[in-house]
Parts: structure tokens; C-alpha cells; sequence
């Protein structure tokens, strides 16, 4: 993508160097042409110099008397240009019906002496090349007398055609050419009339010269003005598709106003359908819209504001094209108003390229720049061809103004085509930085997943290791210790010492099964309890009642809360069997209100439920320290007749599940 | 299964290589007039090599033995001595492990540090045809049979309570392609069987259940023996329908 930006940025810079050189060089085509016509050697004569008359006559005819003609005759060197009438504006504002009163006729007289002295049949016809001029209405001339060419022009197309003409002076070789050459022209009143120098003889030179300059002038520009009107249409339809460009519409205005406007150029000679005035308003108009669009694509390329300056090229934009509007202003009005509206546009022109040229400078924008120096060289341009068009310099120059469309047109497309490529190349680079940064954030996150778990899991240990460490603490060590100090004091009774391994390995056990997942089902913990304190009920003789119920799930069952409820009660057994002589014990289970009640109820002495808790033993209380911690209730109720524990477990999660 | 004569002594067969435990049990037995410890064996070999000759009436396997796991000989033990009760010899009634051997083949296990009483009473009661269950394993099994019982191509080959249905019968009937979980889930366990379960899952004792269902205790130990060859058929069947979904059996 880069090296076709690379070339295209090369083909661009020599097609911008090949176009100033063509201007420049078609600019200087006719001194040219003159060498080589000299250097043929055939009968090709330059005329530089004419007599002219003007005077005032109606219609041409068919012929003309040059009795006629009185004069009086005045040489004038080729081309020519006449003086502009004075306050011709105010006459025209006073009667604008009759417009043949204020129609002069100029008349050019050339003599043809030079084709005239070496008649050759073997050679071509031969052929008059006007190569520019300028007037309204009328032009016709004629070869001794006789009318060999008339055209009726608009006048207002006059003002800007000043196309080249190749008038056949004679049909065949036989014939000699005619001696007296008359060019009678018409213009307005308001406007000056002007004839270029003038070429005469060998058809077939001629015809190649004409040619060549009709080419490099018309036909050249109109191509590519049409070319850029396909590319702009081109670009309004991917504006119709993407509205948040707007740079395409600018594209697609600019190139349907560079046609517009180069509209007087590429017409032929004869009549349009559109009328004169409007023709003008037209084309003039445009380059003011053209401005402002080109303003506005500044703006973008730029990202900048210049609301004063917008505003002023919008102003001027607009008052231009109601100010000139045919019919506020007529025709005299038009032609007055219209070279106050160049001016301005040129100013305009310029405050355009400096702007331009300033933020492209300042923001680095290169297409921005491209095109800001274009405008300048455009507005060269301008000027160069408002020099011709006021006689200020040669008449027969070529006009530079259709080059710069040309080239403005080459610029915009190639503006177009970078950004779309730039665009493309963020899209890719953007979707190839998205992909590593996905990657690194999933490697990242993978990462911290795994640092989060073995953090967990220590953390899981930890707690469990606490969690066994007090339980040891309190049951299964203590047991070993005492049994331990037993055997070491040398007096120890081996029944009691059995009594207090087994219950060592029944703490064990449970301690085991505490882990054991029982899915929030307390029963099933109660029977593990059972079945593991089943040979110490068997040996104590103590009949085990099993009264229990369903009972709701108790869903923040885990191994901490499960162990503490099984040491509760395992506490609560062992005391029945140790300290109390009660031969029968219940085990019921009960549901009430936003909890579950575990009882055990047994048939012994009783005992003193404040003394027990606020004595020596430890037992009761550890088993409310243990309820406490699971956020379960413990209570008892003892008498004569036999002791009772009431344990509620909530159904929900109290603030602390583990201990 | 049973013994061909109820008066004369049933005969224990004992694969374990702990000395103690050994001598605990061989204590034990000498001690009973009503058995005779007839094979001992310390290793999985020996154990094997025992199967070969007379089969014993209740064997005691320790599971944990130096040169294999105890399991082979129980699964062993299945096809060889197939009327002889297995119990499981172990310290500590893991889940994990009992369900294996259950599986294997197993009709039920012993816990070492039980009185020799204990012993003698969970012997006498395999011999005639009764297990031991625990809250954990009936937990365990019921939740076993309703995921079998759920799976969606479970190997189900058969729900009548036939005691001991062989491994041919079972590769002769093709297992049902699907079933539905919204069935009875006690199509495989009868609903006696699972209300027996579910009453040791509450910590009911083989002699409270045998009272709540009017059934003599004899008939609970039975129905729980009865359970544990459902299991070892299904896990069978489902290992088998495994296979040959895999390929690595032919139909």
C-alpha cells in the first residue's frame, strides 16, 4: 500500500511539473509554430499588420462594394485590440431596443500580395487562420469582395469564445487566391473587439496547426473536465453512502462547478439553447461556488474553522449569483457587473490560497498543501488569462485557466485516493493492534485467573488449617494429651486409655466426614453423627431414640459450619454418656418459623445449666462459642427428670458462616 | 448364596497382610464356634491363586495390599466363588473406596477398629445373604442411580430385581437408547429399595427401618445386598455400553 502511495505520489509530482511545462509551453506554441512555418518554406504568410476602418452598417450581405468602404483606413499592427467606448453602460441602460445603434462594425483589410506572386497548382488550397478574436454579433469575411464565411454569434458567448478559425480561401488549386482579404466584425458597444494576428496559405499547414492549437486548447481541458465530472458523480455516490464525509460531496460540487464553469469553453460556434445571459450568470457564478467549496474542503483536509472567512466567500458566493441574476441585472448590466465580480473572486482566490497555504503549513497537511499550491498557481493563472482578456499581454496566448481545472481535478482524485488508502492502512493497522491487544489482554487475564486461584486455594488452605488447628485444639488433641500424660505417669487404666483413643478415632472420623459434602441436608449429617457414635451407644447400653423429620435444606451447609454442628452434638452425647447415668436418649429434629431445632432430650438426673456454664467445664461452653459461630442458637433445660439441648440452625446464612 | 446346611460352620476366607488386623480377625473367628477360618491370603496373588480352589462362604479383603489393589480379587472373587459374600476389610469407610469395591463386586465392608462382636455379627449377616450400609453410601448410591437413571444413553438392561443376572444376559439384551429423566426414577431401584436408602440417608438404623416397614430385619440387610449387585450390573452395563459405543467392543 505504501509503495503505491510512493509511485503514485511520484506520477503525480511529474504530471504536475508536465502540466505547468505544457501551459507554460502552449503559452509560447504560437512563436513556436511561426519557426517552423518559416523553415518549411512553403507559402504560408504572417500577417502582423492590417488597415482597419470602423463604421456602422446592418446585416452583411453577400458581397460588399468597397467603394463602401470610404475609410478612413488606419494601419494597425496585428493583433489588434480597439479602444473601449466610452460610458457605453449608461447608453445601453437608456435604450436597450434598439441595440443595432450601438453596434459597431470594425473592419480589418489585408492585402495577399506575397501568395499571389508564385502561383504552384501542385500545391495546397489555400486557407485563412484566424487565430483568435474577440467581438459580438457578426463576423464574416471576405475574399475580393465576396463573402466566403459568416457566423452570428451570441454576444454574450463573445465575450469568452475567442476560439480559432480556418476559413477555406479557395476550393482548388486553379484558382489564385484572392488578392484583398475583408474581416468584418461586430461587437457590443460595452465590449472591445480584437483581432490576433493572421496566417495565411498552405491549407495543409494550416490545418495542422489549427488543429494542434484547438486540441491543446478545447478539446485537452474538456476531456478532463469530463473525466473529473465521472470521478465526481463517482464520489457522490459514496457520499450517498457515507454521509460523515462530506469531503466526498465537496468532490462531487467542485467537479460538477469545474464543468460548469469551463461550460463557454467547449461549446462550438454555434448558438446555444441556453440564452447568453444565463450562460454567463452561469459560468461566473460557478468559480465563486467553486471557491467556497474548495474553501470548505480546506477546512477539512485541515481541520480547522474560519467562520469570518466562510461566511465572507458564502457572502460573496451568494450576492454574486443573485446580483448577476439575467433578470435583475440585463445583458449591459451583466457585462458592467461582471469584471467587478472577478475581481472580487480573485481576491478571493487569493485569501483562499493564503489560508490555505497557512494551515497546511501548519498542520503538516500535504495533500493540504498540494492543493493550496495549486490554488496559487491557479490563481497565477487567473491572472495571466484576465491579462490576455484585457489586452494587457498577447492576445493569441493560450488561456491557463482550463490547466488549472485539469490539474485540480488530478489533485482532488489523488487527495481522494490517499485518504482512502491511509484509511485503509488505519483499518489494518488498527485491526492488527486490536488482535495483540486481545492476545496480551487474554494472556494477562489467564494470568491473573491463575494467580487469583492459587491465591484462593492458599487462602482455602490456610483457612482450613486454622479451622482443624482449633478443633484439634479443643477435642482430638487434648484427648491424646491426656491419654499421653496417662501413660507417661505409668499409672494408667487401659480401659480408660481405649476409651480415649476410640474417641479419639471417632473425632477423627467425623472430622473426615465433616468434609464430605452432605448438600445442605442435615439429616444426613445427623445419621453420619449416628453411625459413627454407634458402638460407644452400643457399649454404654444407652437406648438411642431416632425421632427426627424432614427439615427444610439448609443451604450454607460447607465442611466449617457441618463440623461445628457435629461437634456440638458429638460434645452433647459424650457428656450424656459420661456424666449422666440416663439409660434413653432422644434425637428429634423440628421446623419452625426461619429455622430448624435439633433436640436432644435424655432421661438423666439433670444438672445445673449455670453452674455447668459459668464453672470449670469447658464443654457447654464451647458448644455455645461453637453455635455462635454458625449463627445458631443453643439452649438447655434441665430437671430432676432429665436434660433437654435445644439447638436452632437458621434457614439462611447468618452475617458469619465459618468460624 | 446360602449355606447348603444351616448347622454347619461357615467358612471364612481372609486376604490381608497386616499382621495385626490378621490376628484380630483370626482371633476373632477361633473364638466363634459357629465359623472356621478356612484361606488366608497376604497378597493380591495370593488372593487370585486362592480363588482357584474350594470356594469360602464370606471373604474379607483388605483392599490395600502390597502387591495390587484388593478390588481385582473382589471382581475376581464375582466370577469365580459367585455365591460367596465379599466384605470389604477397612479402616476407614471412604466413600470412594467402598463404592469401587461395591462395584467390583463387593457385598459390603468391615471397619477394623469394630468390637470383635461387630465383627462376627456383620460376618454372620453376609453369610446369610444381608449387607451393612452407611448414610454416605446409601446417599452415594441413590445419587448414582439417578444419574444413571438420567443419562441419556444409560444402559438400563433390566429393572426386575433378579438377584444375580449374569454378564451374558446382559450383552444379550441391547441397552435402551434413551430414556427419560421425567420417569420414574426408581426404575431401576424398586421403590422398597429406595425407601430404604432414603431412611439410612436419615440415620435410621436397619432394625428402626425394619420396623417402620413392617419387614423383618433379615429382609432390609437383604434388600441392601440386593442394591449393591444392581449397582455392580449397572456400572457393568454402563461400562459395557461405553465400550461399545467406543468401538472396543464388537455387537
Amino acid at each position: 500500500m505504501k509503495r503505491e502511495i510512493g509511485d503514485f505520489w511520484r506520477i503525480s509530482f511529474w504530471m504536475l511539473i508536465g502540466s505547468v511545462v505544457a501551459s507554460l509551453g502552449a503559452s509560447i506554441g504560437p512563436a513556436l509554430a511561426q519557426q517552423t512555418q518559416g523553415a518549411h518554406g512553403n507559402p504560408v504568410v504572417h500577417l502582423t499588420s492590417a488597415e482597419m476602418m470602423t463604421n456602422s452598417m446592418g446585416p452583411p450581405g453577400s458581397s460588399v462594394e468597397a467603394a463602401s468602404l470610404t475609410g478612413p483606413w488606419i494601419r494597425v499592427s496585428l493583433p489588434h485590440a480597439t479602444e473601449r467606448p466610452l460610458a457605453p453602460r449608461r447608453t445601453a441602460q437608456r435604450t436597450g431596443i434598439d441595440a443595432g445603434a450601438h453596434q459597431t462594425t470594425t473592419w480589418y483589410r489585408v492585402r495577399t500580395d506575397e501568395l499571389q506572386a508564385d502561383p504552384d497548382t501542385n500545391s495546397d488550397t489555400t486557407s485563412l487562420y484566424i487565430v483568435r478574436w474577440q467581438g459580438a454579433g457578426d463576423l464574416a469575411v471576405y475574399a475580393d469582395a465576396r463573402l466566403v464565411y459568416h457566423r452570428t454569434f451570441s454576444p454574450g458567448l463573445n465575450m469568452f469564445l475567442h476560439q480559432s478559425l480556418l476559413i477555406p480561401l479557395n476550393q482548388t488549386t486553379d484558382v489564385r487566391p484572392p488578392r484583398v482579404i475583408l474581416i468584418r466584425m461586430d461587437s457590443e458597444s460595452a465590449t472591445r473587439g480584437a483581432l490576433s494576428s493572421l496566417y495565411m496559405g498552405d491549407s495543409a499547414i494550416l490545418t495542422s496547426q489549427y488543429a494542434v492549437r484547438e486540441w491543446i486548447e478545447y478539446q485537452l481541458p474538456y476531456l478532463s473536465s469530463a473525466a473529473f465530472l465521472a470521478v465526481g458523480f463517482f464520489s457522490f455516490a459514496v457520499w450517498i453512502l457515507r454521509r460523515r464525509e462530506p469531503l466526498y460531496f465537496l468532490f462531487f460540487a467542485i467537479a460538477v462547478l469545474n464543468a460548469v464553469r469551463r461550460w463557454h469553453f467547449y461549446p462550438g460556434l454555434e448558438r446555444l439553447s441556453v440564452s447568453d445571459q444565463w450562460l454567463g450568470w452561469i459560468t461566473l457564478n460557478a468559480l465563486a461556488w467553486q471557491i467556497l467549496a474548495l474553501h470548505l474542503v480546506f477546512l477539512q483536509l485541515h481541520k480547522r474553522q474560519h467562520p469570518w472567512v466562510t461566511r465572507g466567500f458564502l457572502a460573496l458566493a451568494i450576492s454574486s449569483t443573485v446580483l448577476t441574476l439575467p433578470f435583475l441585472a440585463g445583458l449591459q448590466g451583466a457585462l458592467g457587473v461582471r469584471p467587478l465580480a472577478y475581481l472580487a473572486m480573485m481576491a478571493a482566490a487569493f485569501v483562499l490560497a493564503a489560508v490555505g497555504l497557512r494551515d497546511a503549513c501548519a498542520t503538516r497537511s500535504s495533500n493540504g498543501l498540494l492543493l493550496a499550491l495549486w490554488t496559487t498557481i491557479s490563481l497565477l493563472f487567473g491572472i495571466y488569462d484576465w491579462l490576455i482578456a484585457a489586452h494587457r499581454i498577447d492576445f493569441e496566448r493560450y488561456y491557463l485557466t482550463p490547466y488549472a481545472g485539469m490539474g485540480l481535478s488530478f489533485l482532488l482524485v489523488f487527495v481522494m485516493l490517499r485518504r482512502y488508502a491511509s484509511a485503509m492502512g488505519q483499518v489494518e493497522a488498527l485491526s492488527a493492534g486490536l488482535e495483540q491487544r486481545v492476545v496480551s489482554r487474554e494472556t494477562w487475564l489467564a494470568d491473573s485467573y491463575r494467580r487469583l486461584g492459587e491465591m484462593e486455594q492458599r487462602q482455602a488452605i490456610n483457612l482450613e488449617r486454622q479451622r482443624l488447628m482449633s478443633d484439634m485444639h479443643d477435642g482430638l488433641g487434648s484427648s491424646l494429651m491426656s491419654a499421653l500424660w496417662a501413660v507417661e505417669r505409668g499409672h494408667f487404666d487401659e480401659a480408660e486409655i481405649a476409651e480415649i483413643l476410640k474417641g479419639c478415632i471417632d473425632d477423627l472420623k467425623l472430622t473426615i466426614d465433616s468434609m464430605e459434602p452432605v448438600e445442605a441436608n442435615l439429616l444426613l449429617l445427623l445419621a453420619k453423627l449416628r453411625y459413627r457414635l454407634a458402638s460407644r451407644f452400643e457399649r454404654s447400653g444407652i437406648t438411642l431414640c431416632w425421632e427426627v423429620e424432614d427439615v427444610p435444606a439448609l443451604d450454607w451447609l460447607d465442611p466449617g459450619t457441618a463440623l461445628h454442628i457435629l461437634r456440638i452434638l458429638q460434645e452433647a452425647f459424650t457428656n450424656i454418656i459420661k456424666h449422666t447415668r440416663a439409660n434413653e436418649i432422644h434425637v428429634a429434629t423440628g421446623t419452625d418459623d426461619n429455622g430448624v431445632v435439633v433436640v436432644i432430650s435424655d432421661n438423666g438426673p439433670g444438672f445445673s445449666v449455670e453452674r455447668a456454664l459459668g464453672g470449670e467445664g469447658r464443654g457447654l461452653k464451647n458448644q455455645r462459642r461453637r453455635a455462635e459461630a454458625i449463627g445458631a442458637k443453643i439452649d438447655w433445660d434441665s430437671n430432676a427428670r432429665g436434660s433437654r439441648l435445644i439447638l436452632w440452625l437458621p434457614l439462611r446464612a447468618a452475617q458469619s458462616s465459618a468460624s | 448364596m446360602l449355606r447348603v446346611a444351616e448347622n454347619s460352620p461357615i467358612r471364612v476366607a481372609l486376604v490381608e497382610d497386616d499382621l495385626q488386623s490378621k490376628g484380630a480377625v483370626v482371633a476373632a473367628i477361633q473364638a466363634c464356634s459357629t465359623m472356621k477360618l478356612v484361606e488366608i491370603a497376604a497378597t493380591r496373588a495370593e488372593g487370585l491363586l486362592m480363588l482357584e480352589r474350594a470356594p469360602a462362604d464370606v471373604l474379607l479383603v483388605d483392599l490395600g495390599l502390597p502387591d495390587g489393589s484388593g478390588v481385582d480379587v473382589i471382581r475376581a472373587a464375582a466370577v469365580k466363588w459367585p455365591d460367596c459374600g465379599v466384605l470389604v476389610s477397612t479402616i476407614f469407610d471412604d466413600e470412594i473406596h467402598i463404592m469401587q469395591a461395591i462395584e467390583a463386586g463387593a457385598s459390603g465392608y468391615l471397619l477394623k477398629d469394630s468390637s470383635a462382636k461387630n465383627m462376627l455379627d456383620e460376618i454372620r449377616c453376609v453369610s446369610e445373604g444381608g449387607s451393612p450400609i452407611s448414610p454416605s453410601i446409601a446417599r452415594l448410591i441413590l445419587k448414582q442411580f439417578r444419574r444413571a437413571h438420567c443419562a441419556p444413553q444409560g444402559a438400563a438392561p433390566t429393572s426386575t430385581p433378579t438377584p444375580t443376572p449374569t454378564p451374558t444376559s446382559i450383552s444379550t439384551s441391547p441397552p435402551k437408547k434413551s430414556r427419560s429423566c421425567s420417569a420414574d426414577e426408581t426404575s431401576l431401584l424398586s421403590a422398597r429399595e429406595t425407601e430404604v436408602l432414603e431412611l439410612v440417608t436419615k440415620g435410621f438404623t436397619a432394625n428402626e427401618i425394619s420396623e417402620m416397614m413392617q419387614l423383618s430385619r433379615h429382609t432390609i440387610l437383604t434388600f441392601v445386598r440386593r442394591i449393591y449387585t444392581k449397582l455392580k450390573v449397572t456400572s457393568k452395563a454402563e461400562a459395557i455400553y461405553e465400550a461399545r459405543n467406543r468401538g472396543f467392543l464388537a455387537d
